[in-house]
């Protein structure tokens, strides 16, 4: 077997739920050892906020304390991702941050490669883990990506049902199912899982109210995905008695609608060009929401997040065309969650009185 | 194009006109398009795009917005161009993407009508062809406007010049002299970036704009401080303090409140260049100079008892 002691000990910052199919293709595909961070707590937005600039936009700030809370554990190597926006700059401020802290570590900025070639992916396999043998590779990464597949589908489901469940089976069976992908070890892990999730979502008796309230979620790519950084915005709303629908993930961003394709034709009244990374996406999913007849729509962003900002005259647009309210909400390293909650339960009743007056 | 009336258009005198004001005159002139342009920023201006922008917005959109605002009703079409990115890695802020259709957006109960190009190398879409498509849109013939587009471009290289040469004597003056790395759009405004500049001539120190440089030579220059910055209008700035920063003795970072790619960019610098005094100066929609004032101070001063001059 592999020497325990050479082999690289890899982290990627902490990532919605995401992380166990980063560990899942650092220890299987990759062969390495993950160090996956601990879950985001307050402490991590505290030690990311101290040492990152003001104005930097929230994403920032928590993972680089991610990336700290990974080095206490033990990392060696950190990984971070490029990007269209201030993402793609992530990475180079990152590690000079922490170099800066007096950490010792191998950084892999996805930035430094030019990601559009395909040869690139191969010397960044290489750079993480010579011996690796590509063609178990790719066959244990496709495997990585069908977990993220799934995480997303049962992701879905939860938030659209787990509100109608008071006896709380739907959220055990669901923290079973991330149980099950963290310690996933082989394909066959993550098909049981899958499969034993949707029985156990089928075997509990929902009473959902037959017109039941349905709210769209939009928003930045990452503070919309992860509880802690939203503040467990979609499980708060789902509890009020709220079927959620967000499709905004990455199974879809990135693997079946790759570049959003298609979707500017449906906006094209609305705009003409792309105008963020995740614009048009979010626009065309806003639009889709209310012309199926949704209740409301929240969009959330993290403080200054550019192209979210710029998104929200277009929201305010479709607000006005179809009557449809938005919560607009911003989250800041803030780690209080009461003035979230007033204005959601403001926005609750507005939309509940609305639906019994329409 | 002799019996239609030739129409108005509009330059919102904010963001990317301090760039692309030459070549757009003659462009326009050469076609012979009536152009105006909006007045100086004053705080009217900036009022009237604060009520009209998402108030996280940067303090150059709420500008900018308050430019366009002031145009409205008074030209046929307001240019809002789309630049998007000049190749790999170098891309503009996702606000110039955004640009034109959030101004649709803004002003969609106002009627009024929007001139644009789209600027995507990464798409195939350079900027010859994009004026091409500009002026085609105005109905003007394909070879008219080719030849607008060259003589445009013809003039504002030569204009770019002189000032490039201008700015490099600068650096070549007797006494204090000061590089202000900031967006043209915000040195270059007489409501924001002028109380600095002007601070600094009184004081006697001799200000130096770092964006107006041999933009190529600069662009290559950038790696040397940061290897995967990725924004074209960042990268002039990084590049001209490489390679200037010997020749200045001190430098200040102006951005405006919140630029997205300043908050990153600005802070890298001030861990990376450490050669030189460095001020991190953000600009807000204050209505009085005096803070700003007293920190230009305070900073002049230091680099004086730094060289012994005070």
């Amino acid at each position: 077997m592999r020497d325990a002691m050479n082999v690289r000990k890899i982290s990627f910052p902490r990532y919605a739920e995401y992380n166990c199919a980063f560990k899942y293709v650092f220890e299987e595909a990759l062969e390495v050892r993950c160090i996956t961070p601990p879950a985001i707590t307050k402490r991590t937005m505290e030690l990311g906020a101290k040492h990152s600039p003001e104005f930097v936009c929230t994403p920032f700030k928590i993972t680089l304390g991610s990336m700290i809370e990974a080095l206490e554990a033990g990392a060696d190597t950190l990984m971070m991702v490029h990007g269209l926006c201030r993402l793609g700059y992530y990475g180079e401020l990152q590690e000079q941050i922490l170099h800066d802290l007096g950490y010792h570590f191998d950084f892999i900025n996805l930035s430094e490669y030019d990601m559009s070639k395909k040869k690139e992916y191969i010397k960044i396999v290489k750079r993480i883990n010579p011996k690796v043998h590509l063609a178990r590779f790719v066959a244990k990464f496709m495997e990585g990506v069908r977990m993220v597949e799934y995480l997303d589908e049962i992701t879905a489901i939860y938030y659209k049902n787990c509100g109608f469940d008071p006896t709380g089976q739907y959220k055990a069976a669901y923290q079973r199912f991330l149980t099950d992908m963290y310690t996933a070890r082989t394909r066959s892990d993550i098909e049981d899982g899958y499969r034993s999730v949707r029985q156990a979502f089928q075997a509990v008796p929902l009473n959902r109210p037959v017109r039941p309230l349905r709210v769209g979620v939009v928003g930045e790519f990452y503070t919309v995905m992860d509880a802690f950084s939203n503040l467990e915005l979609e499980q708060k709303l789902a509890d009020m008695g709220v079927e959620i629908h967000r499709w905004m993930n990455v199974t879809h961003q990135f693997l079946h609608n790759h570049g959003q394709k298609n979707m500017a034709v449906k906006i094209k009244n609305l705009c003409t060009y792309e105008m963020g990374p995740t614009a048009t996406a979010n626009i065309w999913y806003a639009k889709e929401c209310a012309e199926r007849g949704f209740d409301g729509l929240v969009h959330i962003k993290s403080a200054g997040c550019t192209p979210e900002i710029d998104v929200m005259p277009v929201l305010q647009t479709i607000s006005r065309d179809y009557k449809i309210p938005v919560l607009y909400l911003t989250y800041d390293s803030q780690s209080s969650d009461v003035g979230m909650m007033t204005r959601l339960e403001a926005f609750y009743d507005m939309i509940h009185m609305r639906k019994k007056v329409l | 194009m002799e019996a239609k009336k030739t129409p108005v258009v509009g330059l919102p005198r904010a963001m990317l006109y301090y760039r692309y004001r030459t070549l757009w005159h003659a462009f326009f002139d050469e076609l012979g398009i009536k152009t105006v342009v909006s007045g100086p920023t004053d705080r009217e201006i900036l009022d009237r795009g604060t009520s009209l922008a998402i108030d996280e917005a940067c303090l150059s959109l709420k500008i900018f917005l308050g430019h366009a605002a002031s145009l409205v009703g008074k030209c046929d079409y307001i240019l809002i161009p789309r630049v998007s990115n000049f190749g790999r890695h170098r891309n503009m802020c996702t606000r110039f993407e955004a640009l034109p259709d959030l101004a649709k957006n803004v002003f969609r109960e106002s009627g009024q009508r929007f001139l644009t190009y789209d600027i995507d190398v990464l798409q195939k879409k350079n900027e010859a062809a994009a004026f091409q498509a500009l002026g085609q849109s105005l109905g003007f013939p394909a070879r008219a406007v080719r030849k607008a587009y060259k003589l445009a471009k013809k003039a504002e290289q030569a204009k770019y010049k002189a000032l490039v040469r201008e700015q490099e004597q600068l650096y070549k003056t007797d006494g204090l002299k000061i590089l202000i790395a900031a967006h043209s759009y915000v040195a270059d405004d007489p409501y924001i970036g002028w109380t600095v500049t002007s601070y600094l001539k009184k004081a006697g120190v001799t200000p130096i704009r770092a964006d107006i440089v041999d933009r190529a030579g600069a662009v290559g220059c950038s790696p040397q401080i940061s290897p995967t910055c990725k924004w074209e209008m960042s990268r002039e700035i990084i590049g001209s303090i490489a390679m200037h920063c010997d020749k200045v003795d001190g430098i200040i970072l102006l951005s405006a409140f919140p630029c997205g790619p300043d908050s990153m960019v600005n802070e890298l610098i001030s861990r990376r260049v450490k050669r030189v005094p460095v001020l991190n100066l953000v600009l807000d929609s204050q209505t009085g100079t005096a803070g700003v004032e007293t920190r230009l101070e305070s900073f002049v001063d230091i680099i004086r008892f730094k060289e012994g001059l005070l």
